[in-house]
C-alpha cells in the first residue's frame, strides 16, 4: 500500500489515535477518579484530582488482607491457565491432526460449553464441589475456570493446529519421535500466537471471574480480588472516591501483568507468520 | 520457521517464571489454610469442649464492623459460642443463598428477606421454626409478621423497621420561607413554589424501578386513603380498579415535572447527590439513608415530614427490612437459638440503635439522634404499611415488580395509569386470595 | 490446510499407536464433570414442575408451551430476542468491521504498533463489573463525561439521558460491549492478516492491484476463517449477553424491558430479580435456557455446513 494516496498514512494514524483514546479514557477516568472526593466526582467529572493523597487506598488495604486476596487470584489463575493449556493442546492435537471418525463430534462436544450459560446449573455444581470436598477451596476455583475455558480455547487451537505443515510432523515420527515429542517440541513452539492468545483470553477470564467465588468460596482469607473488593461497597453506599480506588485495585494487578506480558505474546503474535 | 534456539531460550524462561509464581501461589495458599483452620476450631474433633462455632449470612457487606461490636457484646455473655458474620454483596445474595440452601448447606443463620420473599426459603422447608422463642413475646405482632406464615409458625427474629418518607433541605425551605405541607394541597402548592424559584422540588429519578415502588409507597396512601384502603383490598372489597387507586397512579405522574432534569436517567447515587449536594429540595426515601446523605454534605441541615393526605391525616411508610432465622439444616441449632434470643433483648437494641442509625424493631429503644428518634416516633403512630412490601411480593412476576416496571413505562409515555393499574390488578388476581373470591 | 494424501494419513496413524486416544481424556473428564454435567443435570429441571424451589411432578413440555403462550413470558422472550438479534448486527458491524480495519493498519506497520495494539486490547482487562461502572458514570446525564463534553462544544440538544431512554439504552450498552471486545478482534484478524503468505501479496501487487482491489481479491478471502472464527464467537456471546446489561441496567432490563436480552430473562426467571422481593421460576428458566441453547446450537451448525461447503477450513 506504500504508493498509495498521500492522505492515506495520515488517515490511517487519526484512526488508530481516536480509538486508542477511547479505549483508554475509561480507564483514565477510574484512576483519576479515585483520587477525587465523591462531591469532586459529580461537580466535576472532566477535573483533575486536586491532590494525590494515597490515603484512600490506605484506607481500603487496611479493610482487607489485599496480599492474600492477591495471591488467591494469582495461583487460581496460573494453576487454570496452565491446566487450560495443557488439556485443550493434547485434545485439540487430537481432534485437529488425526482424522478419527468421531473427531467432529468430539470437537462439537467441546463447544457447546459456549452455548449455554453455566450459571444455569449452579445448584449440582455446588452439590458436587461439596461432595468432593471442595467448597471453600481454591481448587474449586481452578477446576470451573478451567473446565469453562476449554470450549474457547479449544476452538482457538484446533483452527490453529490444522495450519501446521504436516510436513515437519512426518519428518519428526521418521526420525522416531512419539505422540508427546511431536507435541511437545514440532507443534507447540510453532504454536506461540495461538498459545499467547488462550492464555491471555483464559488468564483474565479466571482472573475477573466472580460468580464462582462468590458461591463456592464463603470464608475470609479465601476469596479471591474482585470479591474481596466488591465486599467493600454495600447496599447503600455513596462513598464513589474509594469505590474507584476499589476498582483500580482490583483491576491494575491484570493490567500490570499484561503490561509485563504483553510484549512476550504480541511479539508471539507479530512474529507468528506461520507459512 | 525461525523459532531457533533463541526461541526456545525464551520459552524457557517464561516456564521458569511460571513455576516460579506458582510456588508462590501454592505457599500463600497453605499459609491461608493454616491460618483458618486454626482460628475456627472444628468442634466435631473436640467433642469434650462446648465451644461451638457460627456463621452468619447477610446481604450487608457494609455493616461487617458493626456486626462485630454485637458479636463483641454477645461474647460478654456467651464466650464458649463463636460467631463469624459472612456477608455477600446484596444483588448476588439471593442467588448465593438460594444455591446453598438447595444442596443442604449455607450459613447456620441468615438475614431473611422480609415477608413473601423470605416465606418462600420457609414453605421449601429451608428455614427452622422458632415458635416461642424466648424473646420473641417483646415485638409487636406487625414486626412478626415479615416472618410468620399463615399457620402462624414463627421463622425469624426482626431486626429493624425501615420508613420512608419525605426527607427535606431545611435551609433551602428557610431561605424560600416555605413551611412543611400540612395537607395534600399545601404540598402540591409547595411543589410549584419551588419550581417557580428555579429550585428541583424532588430528587427523583425513574431509571431504577425500585424507586418507583417505593415513591408510591409514601405518596400512594395519601391519595387513596391510606390504612382504611389497605385494610378493604386485604379484605377483598376493594381492589386496584379502584377509581381512588387509579389516581395515586396517576398522582405520580403528575409529580415527574417536580423531578430533576433528565429523572428518567437518574438512579439511586445520582438523587442521593442532588440531594446532598443541595440540588434538590425534598428526598423522598428510606431511614437508612440518613447517615449516607450525611456523610457525602455533613453540613446538611435535614429534616424530614410525614405526607399530608387527601384525607388530613398523615402518613410515613413502613415495614420490616430484615429478619434472622436459622437454617433448618444447621448443626449447630441449640447456639444459633442462643444467638436469636440474644437479638430480643434490649442491650442489643441499644447498641443497634446506636451503631447502624436505624430503626430498633424492638420498640421503646430511643436513639441519640433526633431525627431518627423522631422517624421512630412517627412509625409508632402515623405508620401505613408498605403494602407492595408487606403483601405483593408473591406472583410471578411479583406484583411488586410489575408494578416497578409499569410505572417505569408510564414515566416513559408508553402506558398509562389507568392501563398501569389493570395490568397490576391482572397479575394480583392470579395469586392475591382476597381478589379471587 | 493442505492437502495430504491417504496413504500418509494411515502412516501417522499407525505411527501414532494406541496413546494417541489418551490424550483428549483430561480435558473430557475435567469438561464433562464441570459443564455437561452439571448443564444436562439443570436441563432436565425443565420438565418438571416448581414450586418455589421445590421440584415437584414431571409435567413434559408444559414448561416450554408457558414460556411461549401465556403473558408476560411469550412477549418478553421476542422483546428479548429482538435485542439479541440488534445486539449481533451492530457487533458484527461495529466492533468487528473496526477491529478488521484497525488490524489492517496495524499490519501496514504504522509506528506505534505495539502501544497501539496494548492499547486496544486493555479495556478486555477489566472485569465486566468495573466496566459497568465506568460508563455508568461516563454517561450519567447530569454528571457524565460525554453530556459534559457535548455541552462544551456547544451540542447541548445532543445531551440525553443515554440509558434510561429506552431509545438510547440498548445501542449504548451494545457500544460498550464493542469497546469491550474491539482489542481481541484486532487480535484475531491480526493474526489471520500476518498468516498470509507475502508472496501471494507481492505477487498480486505486481499484477498492479492496490488498494481496495487488493484488499477484496486478496486480503479478504484469505481472512475467511479468522472473519468466520470472530462471526461465531460474536454470534454466540451476542446470543449469551447477559452480564454487562446485569452490571448496567439491572435484571429487569431497565427501562421498561428495553435492555432485556434473553440471558437476562432466563437469569431473572432463574434466580429472581436482584431486589428483595425476587421470586424464582426455576422450570420456566431451564425452559428458556434449553430454547437458547436449542437455537445457538442449530444455526452454528448450520454456519459451520455453510463453511465447509464453501471449502473453509475452521
Amino acid at each position: 500500500m506504500k504508493q498509495g494516496a498521500i492522505w492515506v498514512r495520515p488517515f490511517y494514524y487519526l484512526v488508530v489515535f481516536t480509538v486508542a483514546t477511547i479505549s483508554l479514557y475509561p480507564v483514565l477516568l477510574m484512576i483519576l477518579s479515585s483520587f477525587k472526593k465523591s462531591v469532586d466526582i459529580y461537580k466535576n467529572p472532566l477535573g483533575l484530582p486536586t491532590s494525590f493523597s494515597l490515603d484512600t487506598y490506605r484506607t481500603l488495604l487496611s479493610k482487607i488482607p489485599f496480599t492474600t486476596y492477591f495471591l488467591n487470584s494469582l495461583f487460581v489463575s496460573i494453576v487454570s491457565v496452565v491446566l487450560i493449556v495443557v488439556v485443550c493442546s493434547l485434545a485439540s492435537f487430537y481432534i485437529a491432526r488425526f482424522k478419527f471418525s468421531w473427531n467432529h463430534a468430539l470437537f462439537f462436544i467441546f463447544l457447546l460449553g459456549m452455548m449455554i450459560p453455566i450459571k444455569l446449573g449452579i445448584v449440582p455444581l455446588f452439590i458436587l464441589m461439596r461432595d468432593l470436598g471442595l467448597i471453600n477451596s481454591l481448587w474449586s476455583l481452578i477446576l470451573m475456570n478451567t473446565a469453562t475455558g476449554i470450549p474457547l480455547s479449544m476452538l482457538i487451537l484446533t483452527g490453529f493446529f490444522k495450519t501446521m505443515p504436516y510436513e515437519l510432523e512426518e519428518a519428526a515420527r521418521i526420525d522416531g519421535a512419539g505422540n508427546l515429542r511431536v507435541l511437545w517440541h514440532v507443534m507447540l513452539p510453532l504454536m506461540r500466537p495461538a498459545l499467547g492468545t488462550v492464555v491471555i483470553i483464559n488468564f483474565i477470564a479466571a482472573w475477573n471471574d466472580f460468580f464462582f467465588p462468590l458461591i463456592f468460596i464463603t470464608e475470609k482469607m479465601k476469596r479471591t480480588i474482585p470479591v474481596g473488593m466488591m465486599s467493600l461497597f454495600g447496599e447503600h453506599s455513596a462513598d464513589w472516591g474509594s469505590l474507584f480506588a476499589g476498582l483500580t485495585l482490583a483491576s491494575l494487578p491484570m493490567i500490570l501483568l499484561f503490561l509485563i506480558a504483553s510484549k512476550q505474546f504480541m511479539e508471539g503474535l507479530t512474529a507468528g507468520a506461520i507459512k | 520457521m525461525k523459532g531457533g534456539s533463541a526461541g526456545m531460550k525464551q520459552k524457557s524462561k517464561w516456564l521458569l517464571l511460571l513455576l516460579l509464581l506458582l510456588v508462590v501461589g501454592l505457599v500463600g495458599c497453605n499459609t491461608n489454610e493454616k491460618i483458618t483452620t486454626s482460628a475456627t476450631p472444628d468442634n466435631e474433633e473436640k467433642p469434650k469442649t462446648e465451644e461451638v462455632s457460627l456463621t452468619i449470612g447477610s446481604w450487608r457487606t457494609e455493616d461487617v464492623a458493626k456486626y462485630e461490636k454485637v458479636i463483641a457484646l454477645f461474647n460478654e455473655q456467651h464466650p464458649d459460642i463463636h460467631v463469624s458474620f459472612n456477608p455477600t454483596k446484596n444483588t448476588e445474595y439471593n442467588t448465593v443463598l438460594n444455591t446453598a440452601l438447595q444442596a443442604g448447606e449455607g450459613p447456620d443463620i441468615f438475614h431473611l428477606r422480609p415477608y413473601a420473599a423470605g416465606l418462600k426459603l420457609a414453605e421449601a422447608g429451608y428455614v427452622e421454626k422458632i415458635n416461642g422463642l424466648n424473646g420473641l413475646n417483646v415485638f409487636p405482632e406487625e414486626a412478626l409478621k415479615a416472618s410468620r406464615d399463615d399457620q402462624g409458625n414463627q421463622y425469624g427474629v426482626p431486626i429493624n423497621l425501615s420508613s420512608t418518607q419525605f426527607f427535606y433541605n431545611k435551609k433551602i425551605f428557610k431561605d424560600n420561607n416555605l413551611e412543611i405541607p400540612t395537607t395534600w394541597d399545601e404540598f402540591m402548592a409547595l411543589n410549584d413554589q419551588l419550581l417557580e424559584k428555579g429550585i428541583t422540588p424532588i430528587a427523583m429519578g425513574t431509571k431504577e424501578g425500585w424507586l418507583l415502588s417505593l415513591l408510591h409507597g409514601i405518596v400512594g396512601p395519601a391519595v387513596y386513603g391510606g390504612n382504611d384502603f389497605y385494610q378493604a383490598v386485604l379484605g377483598g372489597e376493594k381492589d386496584f380498579t379502584d377509581a381512588k387507586f387509579i389516581e395515586s397512579i396517576q398522582v405520580m405522574n403528575d409529580l415527574k415535572k417536580y423531578f430533576p432534569a433528565n429523572s428518567e436517567g437518574l438512579g439511586m447515587d445520582d438523587i442521593r447527590t442532588l440531594f446532598a449536594l443541595e440540588d434538590a429540595a425534598m428526598f423522598p426515601l428510606g431511614s437508612w439513608e440518613i447517615p449516607v446523605v450525611l456523610e457525602m454534605n455533613p453540613d446538611l441541615d435535614l429534616g424530614y415530614f410525614p405526607i399530608p393526605s387527601k384525607e388530613g391525616n398523615k402518613t410515613v411508610t413502613t415495614w420490616v427490612d430484615g429478619s434472622f432465622a436459622i437454617n433448618a439444616n444447621s448443626k449447630n441449632k441449640e447456639a444459633a437459638k442462643v444467638f436469636l434470643e440474644f437479638l430480643t433483648t434490649k442491650e442489643f437494641g441499644e447498641l443497634f440503635v446506636k451503631e447502624f442509625s436505624m430503626i430498633s424493631a424492638i420498640p421503646g429503644i430511643t436513639s441519640d439522634d433526633v431525627l431518627l428518634n423522631d422517624i421512630s416516633h412517627s412509625t409508632a403512630n402515623e405508620a401505613t404499611p408498605y403494602m407492595w412490601v408487606t403483601n405483593f411480593t408473591g406472583g410471578d412476576p411479583t406484583t411488586k415488580s410489575l408494578l416497578e416496571s409499569e410505572l417505569q413505562g408510564m414515566y416513559l409515555g408508553q402506558v398509562t395509569p389507568e392501563e398501569v393499574a389493570t395490568k397490576i390488578q391482572e397479575n394480583a388476581k392470579t395469586w392475591f386470595t382476597p381478589f379471587q373470591k | 490446510m493442505r492437502e495430504y494424501t491417504a496413504s500418509s494419513v494411515k502412516k501417522r496413524k499407525s505411527r501414532a499407536g494406541w496413546t494417541i486416544h489418551l490424550f483428549p481424556i483430561p480435558a473430557l473428564i475435567v469438561y464433562g464433570l464441570f459443564v455437561l454435567y452439571p448443564i444436562i443435570a439443570a436441563l432436565s429441571y425443565s420438565f418438571f414442575e416448581w414450586k418455589g424451589m421445590a421440584r415437584g411432578d414431571f409435567i413434559g413440555f408444559q414448561n416450554f408451551v408457558t414460556l411461549f403462550t401465556t403473558e408476560p413470558y411469550g412477549s418478553m422472550f421476542w422483546n428479548a430476542f429482538k435485542h439479541n438479534v440488534l445486539y449481533f448486527v451492530v457487533q458484527m458491524i461495529v466492533m468487528n468491521g473496526l477491529a478488521f480495519f484497525l488490524a489492517f493498519i496495524i499490519y501496514q506497520k504504522v509506528k506505534g504498533a505495539e502501544f497501539f495494539k496494548a492499547a486496544f486490547f486493555l479495556p478486555r482487562l477489566l472485569s465486566v463489573i468495573v466496566v459497568g461502572f465506568l460508563w455508568k458514570l461516563i454517561l450519567n446525564p447530569n454528571f457524565g463525561t460525554l453530556n459534559v463534553i457535548l455541552e462544551k462544544l456547544g451540542l447541548e440538544t445532543l445531551q440525553k439521558a443515554w440509558l434510561g431512554d429506552p431509545k438510547t439504552a440498548l445501542i449504548a450498552i451494545i457500544l460498550v460491549n464493542c469497546w469491550f471486545g474491539l482489542g481481541f478482534g484486532v487480535l484475531i484478524f491480526l493474526a489471520g492478516f500476518q498468516g498470509i503468505p507475502s508472496e501471494l501479496v507481492e505477487a498480486a501487487k505486481l499484477d498492479g492491484a492496490k488498494g481496495f482491489t487488493l484488499l477484496r481479491t486478496i486480503y479478504l478471502p484469505l481472512m475467511v476463517p479468522s472473519i468466520m472464527i470472530m462471526g461465531i464467537l460474536t454470534f454466540i456471546q451476542s446470543f449469551e449477553a447477559f452480564e454487562l446489561v446485569y452490571a448496567m441496567q439491572g435484571s429487569m432490563g431497565e427501562p421498561y424491558y428495553s435492555t432485556d436480552t434473553l440471558a437476562v430473562f432466563f437469569y431473572r426467571l432463574a434466580f429472581g430479580s436482584s431486589t428483595a422481593s425476587g421470586t424464582t421460576a426455576i422450570g420456566l428458566g431451564s425452559a428458556l435456557a434449553t430454547v437458547l441453547f436449542l437455537f445457538i446450537l442449530v444455526c452454528t451448525t448450520l454456519f459451520l455446513r455453510f463453511a465447509n461447503k464453501k471449502n473453509v477450513q475452521m
